[in-house]
């Protein structure tokens, strides 16, 4: 009898210590310190690795503020999580309705896995196999025209609609996740009730199930928005010449540019943007909680 | 009835769509990688001739084995960490429990783009550099906290008197939690650990950040293929990394639903 | 216990992930070079790995930028590395190159005078760069689209090409191409705003900015694209290798001409491999290889070019006094010039939304 499930708070935080410290350690050296670390090198001047001098400066913020590039580019990068969000409520609420409310036993089961299935393949590849199919003369060009009594020229490929359609496709099973499992938690018989009470199928819809299944929508756009607008492959493979995007300019800041300073403020720009956005987002996720 | 039944039927056609839109890509993908066209022309003439080259691809297999070894350990790291700090938020009640239980959320909710720049910096400047050893600190940190949420939903169906009576038999709290505790998570621990793979094994932009000419992973490599060149061979790797890490998933599906029964 | 194992198996694999680590041996020699710009000809490797004994492993850029920030991040990797001859100043100044004993690169004798002696390459009487190749970056088009090839660059301009032209994605190369347009120095450009109006007008025209070599080929093979700027030596490579449907214009207006040079990077751990290597891309044996099987543009040596038949087009075209009174060979810029055609660059770009 040498432990009993410690409930004074102090000598259970001994014992929960050692189990918790090396994975909060391992947290601590690989994801906080490098953000920490991030707010230190964005007011630099110079990389202090290259060896020349270097000092602390906000300069790197004043070029956000003062060149209206930076701008630009942020809100375009925030409009295309926003379209890409919509798409996926669009594209993910019914498909998530027709799984929970729809479907039913093995077949739901094994639908719903085909479904968030390619969510868990790579997402660079997925990406690219839509190159594969926009491409004008590409597959899909060919099997229509093959197919249809008249000549279609499908030639989405490197545009604004190329990378929201990559993305739409990368995203869609966050929404169809989230939304299933809150409208699974909607007990049938109340929606039978409201009906039995004469409302109409639309009523049900607007005055039910969308407030009930709020928390799903609210948690898949802040999993859908938030990556999107730090995406930069997906425009870099899809765009062409509209791909440049916020997340582009970062990431050639650091692999092209060399300036880790300016790549380091705009980076933490974005974080904070996207904390802003998950703060407003927490309260509706905690009452779904 | 009838209008019930004809919306019923347009339910399953959209899913039907859906799976198509889902799928349409990655089977012409892969259709691509059997086709002799280097610039994918149609018509379609079927070869495996890019899977044989693949083989001679010292990079891609270099990179495939790196990714693999990589995604192997972080798996291991994973659950050991992820699993003990699962019990002890099982466990123990205690001041900062919940802070440190949202700390969680970070790695997960933060844009890889800004963790990846952020590694990338700090590693750099306090030495560790870049390369594998660095994208594995990477991939276990966003891996993590996955295992841990996994495996605690597990926990929640354990019944905690069966660790009080095992201790009242006399156990102490190593054999309690080999012989009663581990034995009823592991569902979960496995489930955790496929997961950890998965992330691991599909991870790119964090990886992209983090490695170095000759220790990269396979889908940094795919990405330069993309950017500076690329033949189907491209095509054939990335049919065979979808094939396995979705057969992956099906096996994590199993452990999980098997995990989710009392 | 537990602690002391878990300590044991993270120093197990920090152990087993640094022994990755120790790839590199003496007899490799790391190259960084455009994809498919000959030093990674899987048979040129092949002959100079049997000729040689060392082992060659290629790394790619896909953009001057992304080169030197490879150089930068990467010191001590690279034995040889492709520059741009006015790109080698910058290099050279931030101490990413060394010189060169050319004594130990026996062809370096036959390479022509003018290229050798370079003052983008030679700093100090020091040698810091071998010129490899050069070339021109000029129009390509896809003969599917053109019954007569065009001979102006405001061929690009044309409205029934609109949504079917590529430009690099390259500050330099874009605000060169304009200079040339408008008239002007592509060294010396006195008139930004005329070459900014002239990009402006073009951007709508435009289908993407391509930035290797392989994004133009497989553009063309599925006839997305009508005409674009082109390096010669890759319009030639596209013809005669990958059998795609494109020829090179050199327009009236002129063309941007470039210098190739190999260099060998400060910290090089196998200098001696890096030489040979050198010595191997520009002797005339490999060059009329890789023109015949692959295609490729003009060699610096002269004995390489000699060794050419006299119809070929390195020969005919790119020797034609015509044609040299028409190009405009690149020269180094200043750091606030490319800051200012990078500004220029991004801003076209953004705009484009």
């Amino acid at each position: 009898m040498a432990e009993h499930v410690a409930t004074g708070s102090r000598s259970g935080l001994r014992s929960a210590l050692p189990l918790l410290l090396p994975a909060y350690l391992w947290l601590t050296v690989a994801i906080f310190l490098p953000l920490s670390a991030m707010v230190f090198f964005s007011s630099m001047t110079e990389l202090p690795l290259s060896g020349k001098a270097w000092s602390f400066t906000l300069e790197n913020y004043a070029t956000f503020f003062s060149e209206r590039l930076y701008l630009t580019l942020l809100l375009a990068s925030l409009r295309l999580g926003l379209e890409v969000t919509l798409w996926c409520v669009v594209i993910g609420f019914p498909a998530a309705y027709v799984l929970a409310k729809v479907l039913k036993g093995r077949s739901r089961e094994a639908i719903f896995l085909l479904v968030i299935l390619p969510f868990w393949s790579n997402g660079l590849v997925r990406i690219f196999s839509w190159a594969m199919v926009l491409r004008e003369g590409g597959i899909l060009d060919t099997a229509l025209n093959a197919v249809l009594p008249f000549k279609i020229n499908i030639d989405v490929m490197y545009s604004y609609p190329a990378v929201v359609i990559g993305l739409v496709h990368s995203y869609v099973p966050y929404m169809v996740l989230t939304c299933y499992l809150t409208l699974q938690a909607i007990d049938d018989s109340l929606i039978e009730a409201g009906r039995s009470l004469g409302a109409s199928r639309l009523q049900m819809l607007r005055r039910v199930i969308i407030p009930l299944s709020m928390p799903g929508l609210v948690a898949g756009a802040a999993l859908i928005f938030v990556p999107v607008v730090g995406s930069f492959m997906e425009p870099r493979i899809l765009g062409g010449r509209t791909g440049t995007f916020y997340g582009t300019v970062i990431e050639d800041q650091f692999v092209a540019v060399f300036n880790w300073p300016l790549g380091a403020a705009l980076s933490f720009i974005l974080l904070a943007v996207v904390l802003v956005i998950l703060a407003l987002t927490s309260p509706v996720l905690r009452r779904a909680a | 009835m009838a209008t019930t039944r004809i919306l019923e039927w347009l339910g399953r056609l959209y899913i039907w769509l859906l799976l198509a839109f889902l799928y349409l890509p990655i089977v012409i993908m892969a259709l691509m990688s059997f086709n002799v066209s280097p610039f994918y022309q149609l018509p379609f003439e079927w070869t495996t001739e890019w899977y044989a080259s693949l083989w001679q691809n010292d990079q891609l297999i270099s990179a495939t084995s790196n990714s693999i070894e990589i995604a192997v350990i972080t798996t291991i790291l994973c659950t050991a960490l992820g699993t003990a700090a699962s019990l002890a938020f099982y466990r123990y009640e205690f001041r900062g429990k919940k802070f440190l239980q949202a700390l969680l959320f970070p790695p997960i909710a933060i844009p890889w783009l800004i963790t990846g720049t952020a590694m990338l910096i700090f590693f750099f400047g306090v030495g560790i550099g870049r390369g594998l050893f660095a994208i594995l600190l990477g991939h276990v940190a966003l891996a993590l906290p996955y295992v841990i949420v996994v495996v605690s939903a597990r926990l929640q169906t354990f019944a905690p008197e069966l660790e009080e009576a095992a201790r009242s038999l006399g156990a102490n709290q190593w054999q309690v939690t080999r012989r009663v505790t581990l034995p009823w998570i592991m569902p979960g621990v496995i489930a955790g650990g496929l997961f950890a793979f998965a992330v691991s094994f599909d991870q790119f932009v964090v990886s992209y950040f983090l490695s170095t000419p000759g220790q990269t992973t396979l889908p940094v490599e795919i990405y330069a293929a993309i950017r500076k060149g690329f033949t189907p061979e491209i095509n054939a790797v990335s049919t065979i990394i979808i094939v396995v890490s979705m057969a992956l998933m099906l096996l994590t599906a199993r452990f999980f639903k098997f995990g989710g029964e009392k | 216990m537990r602690m002391s194992k878990l300590t044991a198996f993270l120093t197990a694999t920090a152990v087993f992930t640094s022994a990755l680590t120790l790839a590199a041996t003496a007899a490799e020699v790391h190259v960084l070079n455009w994809k498919g710009y000959g030093a990674d000809e899987p048979w040129a490797i092949a002959a100079f790995e049997k000729a040689t004994g060392n082992k060659v492993i290629n790394d790619f850029f896909n953009s001057e930028q992304e080169m030197l920030t490879k150089l930068r991040t990467n010191p001590g990797l690279y034995d040889v590395v492709m520059i741009n001859a006015a790109f080698n100043d910058q290099a050279m100044a931030e101490k990413l190159i060394q010189p060169i004993d050319v004594a130990n690169i026996p062809n370096y004798a036959d390479i022509s005078p003018d290229k050798a002696g370079s003052p983008m390459l030679i700093r100090d009487g020091k040698v810091y760069g071998v010129p490899w190749v050069w070339g021109l970056t000029a129009l390509a088009i896809n003969e599917k689209s053109f019954e007569t090839p065009p001979t102006s660059i405001t061929e690009m301009w044309n409205e029934a090409h609109k949504g079917r032209v590529v430009i690099r994605d390259d500050a330099v190369e874009a605000v060169q191409f304009g200079a040339i347009t408008t008239g002007q120095n592509i060294n010396d450009i006195k008139d930004m705003e005329a070459v900014k109006a002239k990009l402006t007008s073009l951007m709508p025209q435009i289908k993407t900015f391509w930035s290797s070599e392989n994004d133009w080929n497989q553009m063309v093979a599925s006839n997305q694209i009508d005409i674009g700027t082109y390096w010669s030596g890759s319009a030639d490579r596209a013809k005669t290798h990958f059998k795609l449907p494109v020829s090179l214009v050199i327009p009236r207006e002129g063309a941007v001409a470039w210098l190739d040079a190999f260099s060998i990077p400060v910290g090089s751990k196998n200098v001696a491999g890096a030489e040979a290597f050198i010595n191997y891309m520009i002797d005339p044996g490999f060059y009329v290889e890789w023109v015949t099987k692959v295609g490729a543009p003009v060699s610096a040596n002269t004995k390489a070019v000699a060794a050419l038949p006299e119809d070929a087009f390195n020969r005919k075209v790119m020797g034609d006094p015509d044609v040299a009174k028409r190009i405009q060979f690149q020269a180094p810029i200043t750091d606030a010039q490319r800051e200012a055609y990078l500004a220029l660059w991004q801003e076209l770009k953004v705009n484009v939304k």
